[in-house]
């Protein structure tokens, strides 16, 4: 079947659109993956300080008495 | 008259499929769902609140599709609906519903990745409620279709509210009944209007099954309620005092204006652009009509005055300029 030039010019555009939509959502994705990273490091980093200070405390009161 | 059909080529453009996802709606729907976010408080990452309230955007946007895809035989018959890229002809049917289905997964999929699978299971659920149960259950079965339905329209600010959170506390739920119980007076002041485009499409609005008289006097009932739990947030540490005169003075006006249309003849006789053929305008009405026509443009900015209060004051700029005002 040949296609019009007004029915090539449509798909071209659609077919334009879909590949926008397509980048978008992939760089959405990487954005979200990198945000979500550096959140779970930043809690494991919290998270590790507290341990450690509730190692450390003890300690440090046992000394002081 | 059903739908013209499809070529099988299809000239569709992207304009088309951005006009299936509904863009005022959608519009109304990002500014409820970000006042949920914001009045949430939460330590949410602001890029990522930004793209959590995309998602909603384009979910909501997923369910127009779906239900104009579902209904453009209906469409076709109503002068306000007559033009979407469905009914017209310009996107055909099955491309309407791989295109709400393929957004819909996505949004929701992207939600729950970016920020909890609470929201994302609330977004699921709206665009199952509206596009499946209202589109294809409720809505020609019952007079109560907007009532019941109007559930969809209000969950965005609950989404917004999970997105931050991921909960869903009453606070959320008391903006979710705001728009709930703003959904009838608003509808039905637009129906009155235009039933003929309704029993035209066989869908029981409330003026097609029930008549303009019972309609109005729904729309006051509806109004006495909504309006004093539209002030509640003031009451309960959710608003401020910008939101307590917000409400309280629009809320008087929108009682006005349902008391009038309570009062009035408006939906007693077709509309003029009905009688004259005419594409319908919202201005361009009976002048018995007028007061539903007022309460339907009314009722709108009231609740965009609402949630913009709201938002301002539970924006954390404003939380410093003005701590007495929130």
């Amino acid at each position: 079947m040949r296609l019009t030039d007004e029915q090539m010019a449509a798909r071209k555009r659609r077919n334009l659109a879909i590949a926008l939509g397509l980048v978008a959502f992939m760089v959405l994705i990487f954005v979200t993956t990198v945000l979500n990273l550096r959140r779970n490091i930043e809690a494991a980093a919290d998270q590790r300080a507290a341990e450690q200070a509730e190692f450390t405390a003890p300690v440090a009161s046992g000394v002081q008495r | 008259m059903p739908t013209p059909a499809a070529p099988v080529v299809s000239t569709a453009q992207p304009e088309d499929y951005f006009q299936l996802l509904k863009p005022r709606v959608m519009s109304l729907v990002i500014f409820t769902a970000v006042t949920g976010l914001v009045a949430a408080g939460g330590d949410i990452d602001p890029l990522l609140a930004a793209i959590a309230v995309l998602c909603i955007a384009v979910g909501a946007g997923a369910a127009g599709a779906l239900n104009m895809a579902l209904e453009g035989e209906t469409d076709a018959l109503m002068r306000r609906t007559r033009g979407r890229p469905v009914a017209a002809g310009r996107v055909r049917r099955d491309d309407a519903l791989t295109y709400g289905a393929v957004l819909s997964l996505f949004s929701v999929m992207l939600l729950g990745m970016a920020v909890n699978w609470v929201a994302a299971g609330l977004l699921a659920l709206t665009i199952a409620y509206y596009a499946g149960f209202y589109t294809l259950l409720l809505k020609r079965r019952t007079p109560q279709n907007i009532v019941i339905g109007g559930a969809a329209g209000a969950l965005p600010p609950v989404i917004g509210w999970a997105a931050a959170t991921g909960s869903a506390p009453w606070q959320a739920w008391l903006l979710f009944l705001i728009i709930f119980l703003w959904t009838p007076p608003h509808s039905w002041a637009l129906a009155l209007y235009s039933a003929g485009d309704y029993a035209r499409a066989g869908i029981p609005m409330m003026p097609v099954a029930r008549g303009a008289k019972s309609t109005r006097l729904q729309i006051w009932l509806y109004s006495l309620v909504f309006v004093p739990v539209a002030i509640l947030p003031a009451f309960v540490g959710l608003g401020g005092l910008i939101y307590l005169a917000a409400s309280v003075a629009g809320g008087l006006a929108f009682l006005a204006l349902a008391f009038r249309l309570w009062r009035s003849r408006a939906g007693d006789a077709p509309d003029k652009a009905e009688a004259v053929g005419r594409e319908a305008a919202l201005y361009d009405v009976r002048a018995e009509a007028k007061p539903a026509r007022d309460l339907f443009a009314f009722s709108i900015l009231y609740l965009m005055l609402l949630f913009a209060a709201l938002l301002i004051e539970r924006l954390p700029a404003s939380q410093v300029v003005c701590p007495s005002c929130v």
